[in-house]
């Protein structure tokens, strides 16, 4: 498995891809610290930007990257070593490679200009959205045998987790408003990655308005040390899940 | 007859509804060459590939020096493979490339065969980018890595497809040389005349059958032609077949 | 004219002799209140030592001066100190023990219906109440550390209370750990400048009745609410900073029933609401900075003739919001971090409108759990949406002229805002290409903004650790 994480993980120092996503994010990051001139309302700026656009390439990057290595891949499989130990190897790769494009286009910028905890929580809740993302592209990848479906899966799910359930959930919410819905809320809003990666880093930047009464029942339970756990939990499980699935996937998968 | 090497007992695989293999039950020795042929689609490919485990039987086993396949890929080592189309990581030189698979393999430095590098004229194209080059010395490339860690089994799937008549034979020559070596050979080929002189039996598949596996000479004599290319057709067209099986 | 002179020095020679300095030392000798007794009006008692001899009253015009160990424990029997005399000045004292009871107000230092009188420099220690101010005038109230006891707002009382008093002044006093900081009722042409107050239960600051009073320059933190200014009129809030006042109904400012105040060039940050107005009318808002609030203005309907004008939202999340549609209050000429408009003419504002009220607050206002979307992309496209083709926010809460970037503080004037602004985003470009870090001088203007606001605290505790301060004595009114 080093070995496949050794080589795959030199093809993606070369790929244009990675390098490309650093530097794009370096320059948003860098542009938006520039420009806004306010450090605290250019990391605002930059909560949207990683809530949309990170899930996003992470998860059609390893989608196209998982269907433009599959000859690789089926050079690695002939050789005496196991499915898992070149799966294993090329995610863990993949991860590394994609959370150190992140922490330069990224986590360089938020030290530089913004060294707080807020800054220190987008970095990781970003971290976390692209080991999920990523983990689902992969799955994404090993189901579907064509590219163009596969991207078109990856995109209608990130569709999906970036918009549409945070509409779906807002309508639930008010044509509900007459029942108590308070129970449901937490843990709902909590199921979704990206909406659960977003409330962490609102509870750094909103954490004013979070105080307040609407704020108060998400500031009590993500705000606490236990939610805190939770929280991490539930974006392990959105990254252990998927991959556990592309093990299983792959390990009988004809290539 | 020297002992089964290779055996594939009544495997079948399954695509959806249609099979592509079913029923294939046989066995290959050591010391020789066998020559699967068959038309498109006919199941070649889907043998060679469960052989190696890119595919998984649906139905039925695979021994392999008389251990069944299974998740434990040791098996693998034995084996060397030039697949039909060759496709490497698109960054990496020639030269790098034989490096990783060495590395992957965990092949010491003697135990790597690296004359074919200089033979196939590829030692002066060592530094070029795998991205840049055409398909016929990718296959070169590609029999490189099938030949360097001096297999027991040698699995090649059209290899002489994209390849000059002089590589071909030097590829060819080297999969005697395995023969001779007492392993165990298997090529798919549309282009018979090349390789009938080099094998021992032939395999014929259609739709997923196993027609027949002969020995070349009981081929020949049966159909009373001296080249396979000419045997063959006259094999497939007379129901001879049914007695051989 | 010899006879003249004669009287003169006269006079001047029998002053210096009646306006002698006592000393005394708590538990020996004599008690504090036979000092007293013996001391004529014009004295200076000079206490060091520990006095704990109940309630002292203080009836006479007398200077109570504390030697650096000085303290008067009152052992929770009532007041500690209970002045009635006029110009009494108490100073550099530690004073502790007034008894806790919600019968009475007990409290550490009482003055009761005399003008002029002087407290300086003490520490009021866990005291009920700590200082309190009945029916005086003229009083100074200046450099006191009263640092109260955390517990139920039961069982807590005001630090500074003024009750029908006229003309104080409540000077660089830090309160700590009371119900309310500093607490005014009836309390008219009094100025409070330079105070801290942190920590308190209910508002760091309280008006209520009182009538053109100013306060300056104060510094109000983690208090429930930093300042409440409630059925008062001609109230002048500058230059304040409200900070982290955070909670349900936590305001960094709330205003009830206000008429005529004007509210200029404060700092609201991290309030979980800046500003409440709920029923004021003609109050200028003018040159404040709101940042990182939740809500850096809630302003109600019932709110009239409200000017707003060179204010910077930047960062809230949250920046107007209100209860009605009507709103019958100005709003020009503000900065806007969300305003999305652009400046062709470049005479320093917007071209087009902004509308600070956002479709999301409303949202939130409707149903308090979706502000859990805060933020998120769906929530910015309607909000984006909505600005464009406005149809729930009301159509009369605008900015017609916002501004295009914040003002600067410190003298420059919007008329300057004219001037074509440097070309930052060149700068941008610059920044982006090169990396060079733009944090390190930032982080430094934040470092000299902290000390800034640190500043109080440091020279009261040198004031309070000095043995003989004896600055002039501050008779304003002498």
């Amino acid at each position: 498995m080093l070995k496949v994480f050794k080589y795959t993980l030199i093809d993606l120092a070369r790929n244009r891809f990675v390098l490309g996503y650093a530097l794009l994010m370096l320059l948003v990051a860098q542009g938006l610290f520039a420009l806004e001139g306010d450090p605290t309302k250019a990391l605002l700026s930059l909560v949207q930007v990683v809530m949309a656009l990170v899930p996003l390439i992470a998860l059609v990057f390893t989608v196209v990257y998982m269907y433009d290595t599959l000859e690789f891949t089926q050079l690695l499989a002939v050789q005496p070593m196991r499915r898992s130990a070149i799966l294993g190897g090329q995610l863990l790769a993949l991860a590394a490679a994609l959370l150190l494009a992140q922490a330069i286009g990224l986590g360089l910028p938020l030290l530089v200009h913004s060294p707080t905890v807020a800054a220190l929580v987008l970095s990781l809740s970003g971290s976390a959205l692209v080991l999920v993302f990523a983990a689902l592209g992969a799955l994404i990848a090993l189901k579907q045998r064509e590219k163009a479906r596969g991207v078109g899966v990856a995109l209608a799910i990130w569709f999906l987790f970036v918009l549409v359930y945070d509409a779906l959930l807002m309508w639930g919410m008010f044509t509900l408003s007459d029942y108590p819905i308070e129970p449901f809320v937490v843990p709902l809003a909590g199921i979704n990655p990206i909406d659960l990666a977003r409330i962490m880093v609102m509870l750094q930047v909103d954490l004013a308005a979070m105080m307040g009464y609407s704020g108060a029942i998400y500031k009590n339970f993500f705000g606490s040390v236990g939610g805190t756990i939770v929280a991490a939990l539930i974006l392990s499980l959105w990254v252990a899940v998927p991959v556990l699935f592309a093990f299983r996937v792959f390990r009988r998968k004809d290539l | 007859m020297a002992e089964a090497r290779i055996t594939f007992q009544d495997v079948g695989k399954r695509y959806g509804s249609l099979w592509a293999l079913r029923h294939v039950d046989c066995a290959f020795h050591a010391g020789e060459v066998v020559m699967l042929i068959g038309p498109n689609a006919s199941g070649k490919t889907t043998l060679i590939k469960s052989l190696l485990g890119l595919v998984s039987p649906t139905e039925g086993r695979i021994t392999v020096n008389g251990e069944v396949i299974g998740s434990d890929p040791a098996y693998r080592k034995a084996i060397g493979y030039m697949p039909q189309i060759s496709q490497f990581p698109a960054t990496l030189t020639i030269g790098q490339l034989l490096e990783m698979m060495a590395d992957i393999r965990e092949l010491r430095a003697d135990e790597v065969e690296d004359s074919l590098v200089e033979e196939l004229g590829l030692s002066a194209q060592l530094d070029k980018r795998l991205s840049t080059l055409s398909g016929g010395t990718k296959q070169k490339v590609s029999a490189v890595l099938a030949l360097r860690s001096r297999p027991g089994i040698l699995v090649m799937d059209e290899p002489t497809a994209g390849l000059d008549p002089l590589s071909s034979q030097r590829v060819l020559q080297r999969a005697a040389a395995v023969r001779d070596a007492g392993g165990t050979v298997l090529i798919t080929s549309h282009l018979m005349e090349e390789v009938e002189s080099l094998a021992d039996r032939v395999a014929y598949l259609e739709d997923g059958n196993l027609k027949f596996l002969l020995p070349v000479q009981e081929i020949l004599s049966s159909t009373g032609s001296t080249r396979l290319s000419e045997a063959l057709p006259r094999m497939l067209e007379s129901n001879a077949l049914s007695h051989v099986l | 004219m010899t006879r003249a002179l004669q009287l003169l020095i006269l006079i001047h020679f029998t002053g210096v002799a009646q306006a002698r300095t006592w000393t005394h030392k708590g538990g020996s000798g004599g008690t504090l209140r036979e000092g007293i007794e013996r001391a004529s009006p014009g004295d200076t008692i000079l206490v060091s030592g520990t006095v704990s001899e109940g309630t002292i009253r203080v009836d006479k015009t007398i200077v109570l001066l504390g030697k650096v160990d000085a303290v008067i424990d009152g052992g929770g029997m009532g007041d500690v100190l209970y002045i009635t005399g006029d110009h009494v000045v108490v100073r550099n004292f530690t004073i502790l023990g007034s008894r806790h009871s919600n019968l009475d107000d007990q409290a550490g230092i009482k003055v009761n219906e005399c003008r002029g009188v002087v407290i300086a420099d003490n520490v009021l220690d866990k005291c009920f109440f700590a200082i309190y101010l009945s029916g005086a005038k003229d009083a100074l109230v200046e450099g006191n550390t009263v640092l109260g006891k955390p517990g139920e707002e039961d069982h807590m009382a005001n630090g500074i209370h003024l009750w029908k008093c006229n003309n104080a002044t409540i000077r660089n006093n830090r309160v700590e750990y009371h119900r309310d900081g500093i607490y005014f009722e009836f309390v008219t042409d009094s100025h409070i400048t330079g105070n801290t107050t942190k920590h308190n239960l209910r508002y760091g600051l309280h008006f209520m009745f009182s009538h053109r009073d100013a306060y300056e320059d104060n510094h109000f933190e983690d208090n429930g609410a930093g300042v409440a200014v409630m059925f008062s009129r001609d109230i002048a809030m500058r230059r304040n900073r409200f900070l982290a006042n955070r909670g349900a109904s936590a305001y960094g400012l709330l205003l009830k029933e206000i008429n005529d105040g004007e509210i200029i060039g404060n700092t609201f940050q991290d309030n979980t609401t800046g500003i409440m107005i709920d029923g004021c009318n003609r109050i200028n808002v003018h040159d404040n900075v709101f940042r990182l609030n939740g809500w850096a203005l809630r302003l109600f309907a019932n709110a009239i003739d409200c000017d707003f004008r060179g204010n910077t939202f930047a960062g809230n999340t949250f920046d107007v919001s209100t209860n009605g549609s009507l709103i019958p209050n100005t709003m020009n000429g503000n900065y806007w971090d969300r305003y999305a408009g652009y400046d062709l003419d470049r005479d320093g504002y917007g071209d087009v409108p902004h509308r600070p009220l956002g479709f999301f607050t409303l949202l939130v206002e409707m149903q308090p759990y979706a502000m859990v979307f805060s933020r998120s992309l769906f929530v910015s496209l309607l909000d984006r949406a909505e600005r464009l083709i406005p149809s729930l926010t009301p159509e009369s809460m605008k900015d017609d002229k916002p501004l295009m970037r914040p003002p600067v503080r410190g003298g420059r004037s919007s008329a300057k805002l004219n001037e074509r602004p440097f070309p930052y985003s060149t700068l941008g470009i610059f920044h982006a290409l090169f990396f060079i870090p733009a944090g390190p001088w930032q982080d430094e203007k934040c470092r000299m903004m902290n000390e800034k606001w640190r500043k109080p605290e440091r020279s009261m505790a040198m004031v309070n650790t000095c043995i003989f301060p004896f600055p002039n004595l501050p008779h304003t009114h002498g």
